[in-house]
This record gives C-alpha cells, sequence and structure tokens, in this order.
C-alpha cells in the first residue's frame, strides 16, 4: 500500500506541474464606452430592492427612463446582495450587469480602488454637469474615493428614532429622549415584563436587531474610524468606548442578553408588516427614514412619532445629527454598453423629476439638492425630520475604505462578543479590534 | 496516470501477436477510462493545482494575481479570526457528534433487527428523515427548535424542563446541530443492519450454550463481526464533518434574522461564531471578501485533512479497494 | 434470543414452569423492543408533522404556542406555487437533477467496469485516485473551478457549471458501480467473449442487465446528491433568479417571506416531498445502495 500511495504522489505532482501552466490566464475581459448609445440596446440593472411597495417604485423609475429613452430596454434584476453583485463584477458576461446599485456606501472603497465600477468623473464632465453643485455635500464624499467617482448616490438614508406616541402618553413621557441617559430612563419605563419576555420592550438594542449595528449608535458620538496613516482609531478615539458601553448598558438594564435575544427570536421580521415596532411589541425602534412609509402602511393602532436619535449628554448642543449613508449607483467595468449605461444612471440620478418620484415612491430622502427643494416632492409632515438629519453637519457616514465594509463587520463582531459578556474588557477588546482591521486592509492591499 | 498504458485482458492471452493485442488492449482500457481520466485532469488535477498556485498569489479578482508569497498563509493562521474557531467546531462535531451518531445508528440498527411486527414500517421511518434535503431539515429543525415559538420548547416548558436557545444560543447550537443530524441517522441505520444481519447465528448460538449475557454476547461475537463497519461508519462521519456545510450556515442564517436581507452581508458562524466550519471559510473568504488566495489556504488545509483520514481509511480497510478477481 | 421471537406467541397449551418463564421473558422482551421502537419511530416521526401541521396553519398562529391547526390553511400550498419562480426552480432542479443523471451514469459505467474487470496497471493506483476524488469536499477546488466557468466560459448564473462535470464520471458512481460489478461473476464475461463480443457488446449485452439494480442505486444517489445541493447553485446560479433550484430558493424563499413560517414550512414540505415519493417507490433499490457504500467492499 504505501508504494501505491507514493505513486499517487508522483502522479499528482505531475499532473500539478502541467496544470500551473494552464492557470495564469485570468481573462481581462476588453470592454469600455465605444457602444452608441442612441442605437437600439438593452442593458442590465442589478439593484438590493425587495420589498414590494420597493419593487414598484423601481419598475415606475425603468417605465420613466425607457419613455425617455426608447431605444435603451433595461433587464431588472431586483434583491441582489453585495456579495452576488461583487461576484458578478468580477466575471462580467452577458448576464453580468451594466448598472449595480448597492444600498450601502460600504462598498465604495472596493469598488473604486479595485476598478471594478469606473470612474465617471469623464462622464460627468462630457455631459456638463457639475456633481459638485448637484448633489448634497456628503453624499458627493461618500460615493468617491481618492478621487475616483466610481458610484453616484441614488437617494440617500438617514436615521433617527421612531417611537410609539401611545405607549410614550402611557408610561407618562411627554417629549423623545434627546440625550442617551434620557432615553435609557425612557426606555426601563416603557418596559413591561411579561412571563420571561415581554408585553412590550422599550427598545431592541441588541446588535443583531437590523439597524441597531455598532454604526448606527456610533454615528451619535461622531467617531473618527481611521486616523492618519488610514490605521484604525478604534482603540484610540473615546467615541468607540463610550458608544459600546452606552448599548451594554442598554442590554443589561432592560433585561440582559439571554433574555433579549431569546425575545427577538420571536420577533417579526424587518421588512414585512409584523415588524416588532409595527405590531408595538418594542416601543422605540433606531431606524432609517423609509420605516416611515413601512410603518403608516402597516396601520398600527397607535400614533407614530419621529425624531433624530439622542446625543451623549455632553454633546447636547449637537441633538439634530444621525447616520447617514445612502443607495449609490455605479457602471461596470467589464460591461460592454457604458454609454447606454450612463445614460441610465444619469437618468435616475439626477433627472429632477426621476428622483423626486422614486423618492415619493420609496420614501427615502432625495440625493440631489434641486430634488430635494423640488415643490413636487411629497412627504409626511414627520418625514422633514430625516430630511434635516441629512442636511446636518454633524452628521456623519462610516467612511470607504479599501477592502469595503470589512472594517465595520470587525467592529460589529467585537460587539457582539461584548454584547454577550464574552469579552469583558473593553480596552483590550477595541485594541484587538483595531489590530485586526489593520491587517485585514494590509492584507486586502 | 500514465501507467496506465500496459494491460492484459482478463482473457487468457495467446502467446502470437503478443504486442499488437497489449497495444489494442491498452487503447480499450483507455477508452473505457476516458470520461474518468477527463473529469480527474479537468476537475481535480487542475484546479487542486491552481488552489495551490493561487494560495501563494494575492488575487481579487479584478487585477492580475500577484506572488505574494507566504502572506495568505501567515494571514489565515495568524490574523484570520474565524480560522480557529472553524477548526475547533470542527473537532467538537468531530468528538461528539460523529461519536453520538454512530453509537445511536447502531443502536438503531440493533433495534430494528429486533423488532419483528411491522419492520418494514418501522425501517422505513426511520430512514426517511436521512432523506429530507438539507436546507428544508435544517429550516424545519430551525423552527422547530425556535426558542421563542417552536415547538419543542413549548412542549419542554409545559414539563417544567428549562428550555435551551438551541440555534440562538453558542453553547447549544452544535448541540442542535447534532440533534439534527442523529434525524438523519438512516445511512449508518442500514449499513449496521446489513452488518448485523451478516453476524454468523452460530456464533450466537454457541455463545448462548456458554451461558453468555446479552453484554458478553454483544461484546464477544456482535462487536468483533461488525468492527470493519464501526470503523467505517467513524472515518467516513470525521470526513463528512469536515465538509458540514450546508446545515450549520442555513441555520446560522435563519436563527440570526439576517437571512438574505436587502443588501446585509451575513457573515457566517452565528450564533457567535460556533457554527462554523472550515468549508464556510472557503465561501467567506472567496465569496464574500474576495481574497481568492486566503481562501485558497483554507481549501487547502481542508483537503490536507480530508486527505488523512481518507488514507486512513483505505489502509485499515484494505477490502474497500480490495484487488479484485 | 431471536428464536424465541420468530414463533407466535401464543398462551393456551399446558406448558412446563421452564418453559413459562422463558415465555414470559420473550413478551417482556418484545414489549420492550417495540416500546423502543415507538419511541425512536416518533423522534423520527415527529419532525415532519409538527412541519406538515405548521404548514397549514394561519400565518398568526405559526408564531405562537398551539400545535394543531384552528383553521386548516390548505391555500398556504397554493400560495408557495404562486411564489414568483417557484415553478421555474422546480423546472431547474428537474434539469439539474435529471440531466445530471444520465449524464454521470452514461459516463461511470465504462470507467468502473474498466476498474472492475480489466487487468491494467495503474489499475489500483486509478482506484485510490477514485476514492480521493470522491471524499475530496468541493470547496477545496471552488475558487480555480468558480474562476474557469465564470471568467473562461462565462458560464455563471447557469447550472451548466454543475452539470457538464457528470459527463465526466463522478468518483461516487464509479466507486459504488465498480463495487457492485465486482460480484458479478467473470464467467459471464467470459462466456459473451467467448461468443465473440466486443468489450463494449459485453458490457452493454452482459454487464448492464446484470447491474441494473447498482446503475438504479447510483442513479438515485445522484438524483438525491443534485436535489439536495447547495453549495453548488449558491456559488454558480445565485446571482441569476432564473437558474435557481428549489434547495436554493428555499433559503430565499425564507428571506422574502420572513417570519411566514407556515409558507416557508409549506414550501419546505414541498421540496421534501418529491425525495420521499421517489423513495417509497425506489426503496429496495436505496437501501441495496446504501449497504453496498459501506459493506460488501
Amino acid at each position: 500500500m504505501p508504494e501505491v500511495s507514493r505513486k499517487a504522489a508522483i502522479a499528482l505532482a505531475a499532473s500539478a506541474s502541467i496544470a500551473l501552466f494552464a492557470t495564469a490566464c485570468t481573462g481581462q475581459s476588453n470592454s469600455g464606452a465605444n457602444d452608441d448609445a442612441s442605437k437600439e440596446t438593452a442593458i442590465n440593472f442589478w439593484h438590493a430592492w425587495s420589498a414590494p411597495n420597493e419593487v414598484a417604485a423601481v419598475k415606475s423609475l425603468i417605465a420613466g427612463f425607457e419613455h425617455a429613452h426608447p431605444n435603451i430596454h433595461v433587464n431588472v434584476v431586483g434583491n441582489m446582495t453585495d456579495d452576488k453583485i461583487n461576484q458578478a463584477l468580477r466575471t462580467g458576461g452577458d448576464k453580468a450587469p451594466d448598472v449595480i446599485s448597492s444600498f450601502t456606501t460600504n462598498n465604495v472603497g472596493k469598488f473604486c480602488s479595485s476598478g471594478a465600477l469606473i470612474d465617471l468623473n469623464p462622464f460627468f464632465k462630457k455631459a456638463g454637469i457639475d456633481a459638485q453643485a448637484t448633489f448634497p455635500k456628503a453624499m458627493n464624499e461618500y460615493t468617491q474615493f481618492d478621487g475616483d467617482r466610481c458610484t453616484v448616490p441614488l437617494l440617500g438614508d438617514a436615521y433617527g428614532l421612531y417611537y410609539n406616541k401611545t405607549a410614550f402618553a402611557k408610561a407618562g413621557i411627554k417629549n423623545p429622549p434627546k440625550t442617551w441617559s434620557e432615553f435609557e430612563a425612557d426606555a426601563k419605563k416603557l418596559t413591561i415584563p411579561q412571563g420571561d419576555g415581554y408585553r412590550q420592550l422599550g427598545f431592541m438594542p441588541d446588535y443583531h436587531g437590523w439597524e441597531t449595528t455598532t454604526e448606527h449608535y456610533f454615528a451619535q458620538f461622531s467617531p473618527t474610524y481611521f486616523g492618519p496613516g488610514g490605521k484604525s482609531d478604534v482603540a484610540r478615539d473615546p467615541a468607540f468606548e463610550k458608544g459600546f458601553t452606552l448599548q451594554k448598558k442598554l442590554v443589561d438594564e432592560l433585561g440582559g442578553f439571554q433574555k433579549l435575544e431569546r425575545y427577538r427570536a420571536t420577533l417579526g421580521d424587518e421588512w414585512g408588516p409584523k415588524h416588532p415596532f409595527h405590531t408595538g411589541q418594542v416601543a422605540m425602534q433606531l431606524d432609517g427614514e423609509w420605516r416611515l412609509g413601512m410603518a403608516v402602511d402597516a396601520k398600527p393602532k397607535f400614533d407614530i412619532g419621529v425624531a433624530p436619535l439622542p446625543v451623549p449628554d455632553d454633546q447636547a448642543d449637537q441633538y439634530g445629527k444621525g447616520y447617514i449613508t445612502g443607495t449609490v449607483a455605479g457602471i461596470a467595468a467589464t460591461s460592454h454598453k457604458q454609454n447606454a449605461a450612463w445614460e441610465f444612471v444619469k437618468y435616475i440620478t439626477t433627472d429632477t423629476d426621476a428622483v423626486v418620484g422614486f423618492a415619493n415612491d420609496i420614501h427615502n430622502v432625495p440625493s440631489t439638492l434641486a430634488a430635494l427643494k423640488s415643490p413636487k416632492l411629497k412627504y409626511d409632515p414627520r418625514f422633514k425630520t430625516f430630511l434635516d438629519i441629512a442636511a446636518n453637519p454633524n452628521s456623519t457616514t462610516s467612511p470607504a475604505s479599501i477592502n469595503g465594509g470589512q472594517y465595520l463587520v470587525t467592529i460589529q463582531q467585537f460587539g457582539y462578543d461584548y454584547e454577550s459578556g464574552k469579552e469583558k474588557d473593553l480596552k483590550a477588546g477595541l485594541a484587538r479590534t483595531a489590530r485586526q482591521i489593520d491587517t485585514d486592509i494590509a492584507q486586502a492591499k | 496516470m500514465s501507467t496506465l498504458t500496459t494491460s492484459t485482458p482478463a482473457a487468457a492471452a495467446r502467446p502470437a501477436g503478443l504486442a499488437a493485442k497489449r497495444r489494442r488492449s491498452a487503447l480499450k482500457t483507455l477508452a473505457f477510462m476516458s470520461p474518468g481520466l477527463i473529469g480527474f485532469a479537468v476537475f481535480f488535477a487542475y484546479p487542486l493545482a491552481s488552489t495551490v498556485y493561487f494560495s501563494f498569489m494575492h488575487y481579487d479578482g479584478f487585477k492580475p494575481p500577484t506572488w505574494s508569497g507566504t502572506k495568505n498563509w501567515t494571514y489565515v493562521f495568524e490574523n484570520y479570526p474565524l480560522f480557529w474557531p472553524a477548526l475547533r467546531n470542527t473537532l467538537w462535531l468531530v468528538v461528539v457528534m460523529v461519536t453520538l451518531r454512530v453509537l445511536f445508528g447502531l443502536g438503531v440498527g440493533m433495534l430494528i433487527t429486533k423488532i419483528k411486527t411491522g419492520t418494514g414500517v418501522f425501517r422505513t421511518l426511520f430512514y426517511l428523515p436521512y432523506l429530507a434535503p438539507p436546507v428544508a431539515a435544517t429550516m424545519a429543525f430551525a423552527f422547530l427548535l425556535n426558542p421563542g415559538t417552536g415547538p419543542v420548547n413549548s412542549l419542554l416548558e409545559k414539563t417544567g424542563i428549562p428550555a435551551p436557545g438551541w440555534f440562538n444560543d453558542p453553547t447549544w447550537s452544535k448541540p442542535a446541530l447534532t440533534l439534527l443530524a442523529l434525524w438523519g441517522v438512516g445511512d449508518l441505520m442500514v449499513i449496521f443492519m446489513a452488518a448485523l444481519l451478516d453476524v454468523p447465528t452460530e456464533q450466537y448460538e454457541a455463545a448462548e450454550l456458554d451461558g453468555a449475557s446479552p453484554w458478553q454476547r454483544f461484546r464477544y461475537v456482535t462487536l468483533p463481526n461488525i468492527s470493519p463497519i464501526v470503523m467505517f461508519a467513524v472515518v467516513t462521519g470525521v470526513i463528512q464533518t469536515m465538509q458540514y456545510y450546508t446545515q450549520p450556515l442555513i441555520a446560522g442564517k435563519v436563527a440570526s434574522g439576517v437571512i438574505q436581507g436587502a443588501g446585509t452581508q451575513f457573515e457566517p458562524g452565528y450564533p457567535d461564531k460556533s457554527t462554523l466550519t472550515l468549508p464556510q471559510l472557503v465561501y467567506n473568504l472567496g465569496f464574500q471578501r474576495f481574497d481568492y488566495g486566503s481562501a485558497c489556504v483554507v481549501a487547502l488545509v481542508l483537503f490536507a485533512l480530508s486527505m488523512v483520514f481518507t488514507a486512513f481509511l483505505m489502509r485499515r480497510r484494505g477490502g474497500l479497494i480490495q484487488a479484485g478477481d | 434470543m431471536t428464536q424465541v421471537l420468530d414463533k407466535p406467541v401464543s398462551l393456551k397449551a399446558p406448558v412446563s414452569p421452564a418453559e413459562r418463564t422463558a415465555r414470559r421473558r420473550a413478551v417482556l422482551q418484545w414489549i420492550a423492543v417495540h416500546s423502543l421502537g415507538v419511541a425512536a419511530a416518533l423522534f423520527f416521526a415527529l419532525p415532519f408533522v409538527f412541519v406538515f401541521l405548521t404548514s397549514l396553519m394561519s400565518d398568526s398562529q405559526a408564531l405562537s404556542r398551539d400545535l394543531i391547526p384552528h383553521t386548516w390553511e390548505w391555500s398556504n400550498y397554493r400560495q408557495v406555487f404562486d411564489t414568483p419562480g417557484f415553478l421555474t426552480w422546480w423546472k431547474n432542479t428537474l434539469i439539474y437533477a435529471g440531466l445530471g443523471t444520465v449524464l454521470t451514469v452514461a459516463s461511470s459505467v465504462p470507467v468502473a467496469y474498466a476498474l472492475a474487470k480489466f487487468r491494467f496497471r495503474g489499475r489500483n493506483l486509478s482506484l485510490m485516485l477514485v476514492i480521493s476524488m470522491m471524499m475530496l469536499p468541493p470547496q477545496v477546488v471552488i475558487i480555480p473551478m468558480y474562476l474557469f466557468w465564470a471568467k473562461q466560459l462565462d458560464l455563471s448564473g447557469t447550472l451548466w457549471p454543475l452539470i457538464i462535470p457528470m459527463a465526466f464520471g463522478d468518483a461516487f458512481s464509479v466507486f459504488l458501480l465498480r463495487q457492485f460489478l465486482m460480484t458479478i461473476p467473470n464467467e459471464y464475461l467470459d462466456a459473451a467473449r467467448v461468443d465473440g463480443c466486443g468489450e463494449l457488446r459485453t458490457l452493454v449485452r452482459v454487464v448492464l442487465p446484470m447491474a441494473r439494480p447498482g446503475i438504479a442505486a447510483v442513479a438515485l444517489f445522484q438524483f438525491f446528491y443534485a436535489w439536495n445541493d447547495y453549495f453548488g447553485p449558491q456559488i454558480y446560479a445565485s446571482e441569476n433568479p432564473g437558474a435557481w433550484t428549489l434547495s436554493y430558493g428555499l433559503e430565499s424563499f425564507k428571506g422574502a417571506h420572513h417570519t411566514d413560517w407556515n409558507l416557508t414550512m409549506a414550501a419546505t414540505v414541498l421540496v421534501m416531498a418529491p425525495v420521499i415519493l421517489v423513495f417509497f417507490f425506489a426503496q429496495k433499490a436505496f437501501v441495496e445502495g446504501v449497504t453496498l457504500t459501506g459493506v460488501k467492499g
């Protein structure tokens, strides 16, 4: 037997060395902006929207475009996660997207630095559009990386606080909390236990609780993610320590991690009508501006209140700020129809009526200055809160990084360890997290 | 595979035209083996060599690969936070899940040989769960074991037994997966059943005449007869555990509640990295982080571990590749 | 001790005390064995029962703790069938599993035959390689394979990267068939050869008819493998909903229906049902196949 396995090893080694020669070809497809956008053509557009009203909104946006450009047909593929978009951008081909949109700005750094999406600056120049004067400042920033404009803002998101006004009244709370210590007190007052669960939970603080992610909390502390030289600042900037401490305190005071997680397993889902905020199971919710439309559609049995998220007690003067981000759109480097694709991107991101219409349908924040001022913009008066958060100079986002949102995943992972009590030493944990972020970035370079 | 060229047919060879005959039979062998040879070259040897090659390359799928030496290897072993947890989980699963599955399979196999009434019904019932598609079975278990609303915990709470968090609790997620694996024990049951029925009855009769207790009969008659099968079950169980992918991934996704949500990226391992296995790391590195080089490193670790146990299997059970006629 | 049970237990007719104790013991043993059997049967069957019951609940009840549906919502099943794409997933799964099975059998039989019945240098080595390939986790070679199919051949977003390789012999099928073909006595082959049959004719005329149970087992395994495969479609088909299979689609179904456990469980039942049906029709071949993997080696 040993003799045979040695032979096997030799055969393997032999075939291995042959195959080595065959591997080097990685197939860079030649592509470019040589297509004629006035000819009959079809492009593929991938997006991440999945809720029925959102899918319908995309449909009417496309209809508007095809009406304006009857020669360009758009094949739409929805419900695409960033993983899949990333995968398809690498392979190209007929079925691969020409235009993509992503819900987060997390991957912009990766998209730009890798050349997955093309730099749109030349297209803007050719079309005579000044991007600086078209988009709000923060949105302008988060769609670029190192001067490379590989994405364009396609509506924006701002995060705030939703609260159950009826429950507030019952608990004798007059106004939404402005500082985290008020928030803590309110959350406790609003929590009504029942059995080993809750009849009503004041607030679901767990990092797994959909939008209650680390970066959404931390924006209220105005953190600096990367210091000079691109090294992680997680262990240096006290904002992170304060953010983690606050969330852990909420977890502990509202029943402890085990109990909250168990309750979470019984709750509805984020995108359906049985969202726990809609059903009244949770009285306060950290969420994006789109929740308002969904919550209203779900016809809850209470009044919905909207406010900016609280701020740390020592930053009370900055009340009104929040986390902002947005959907972005870009053109694949592998696309053979980049001019047609540009026509589409130009329409959905800069045509004022298109942007306003889409924002109205999908209940997002419009992403051009003209659209923000448009009289056609229809919104619930409560929605104004989010427009203000988006315009607030103290609002922040998470910066683009060469390996995309990996650093946010790492911070979030540490969050899981800390909220569950697995990691007790916050300072050491933050130092470890910072090191991890730095090595991951070095590995991606 | 170049060793395939000379061969002799099973039929007796005549001295005349021996060389021509040999050549013809070599061609014949080659023709019959050709699908396998192509398959081996294209879907095994080439990609395996390629995996080795990429493990030394920095490659993100966009820019052409560049040589990076052992950087990916150090990254995976020293800095990739999911690697060691995945390896530890695999060890846990090998020790607990494989052992329990073999014992349970043997137990159920013995039970089925003893059942005399309604054997067919029992055997079908015991075997069916093995056939349930893994995604469907895992989702079913994620529902059954849902700590808040699942029927299992409802029953447990009615009986006053403290109900665990199952797939939502890092200490219970692997036991929950084990439960799922025990549910699908049908393959081992059938194998053990066949082996048990093969044990010569005379040996039992002789043992009974000697006044052996049931345990002694099991220990001195049954076990020696079926020990090769037990070994086979253990080793294939270990190899299957190395490849364990769909069940832990789906269980983690469903339990975490972030299943394929719009735009969200699911970091495998929920809760608290407790369901990570090596194949999931290949997916995480290769198709979420797009660090193809590091993904290949994990793939090679997976390969090495599988091959160690495969070699063990071939060595211990020469019968598996018996020389034939 | 099993012999006692082979006879029907009758309680009439006078018997000696020793015989009576033996009989009592036999009865007790019968009771013990069968209660254990029933307990095990509950363990194996209850999950199916719960899943099925939940699939018939209203969506609000599915999240409650009652086990029996208040109203029997058979419309859940219609709702699942009406899900956009559900029928496409069925079609794709059938193509993947059906075509894959045919190709696997067609390409594996000659290889297995050569390995079982030809004598040539390197045969043992080949066999060891077959076993190594059989034990190879698909994830080991997925990076180069994915780049190969997606970048060189532009076939991502389809199931072809999963189907085409099956035309080049599947290690597990080769192994299993070889095990089966070994059991066919050489005399049959020699007789055919003496009659002047070439190897191909011998294979088709003599071996294939005798190997039918083995081929059936291989076909079944392959069919189930494709039906159950999640990783393959996740890698190659995920980006194109038009190419999703049931196993992959089921997960996204859960994603789209979130906590509508009743619908998810109805979909689960619909994914499980064909496998179970096929099993009932081909039970014998299946059990034989499983046994073959481990015992007859």
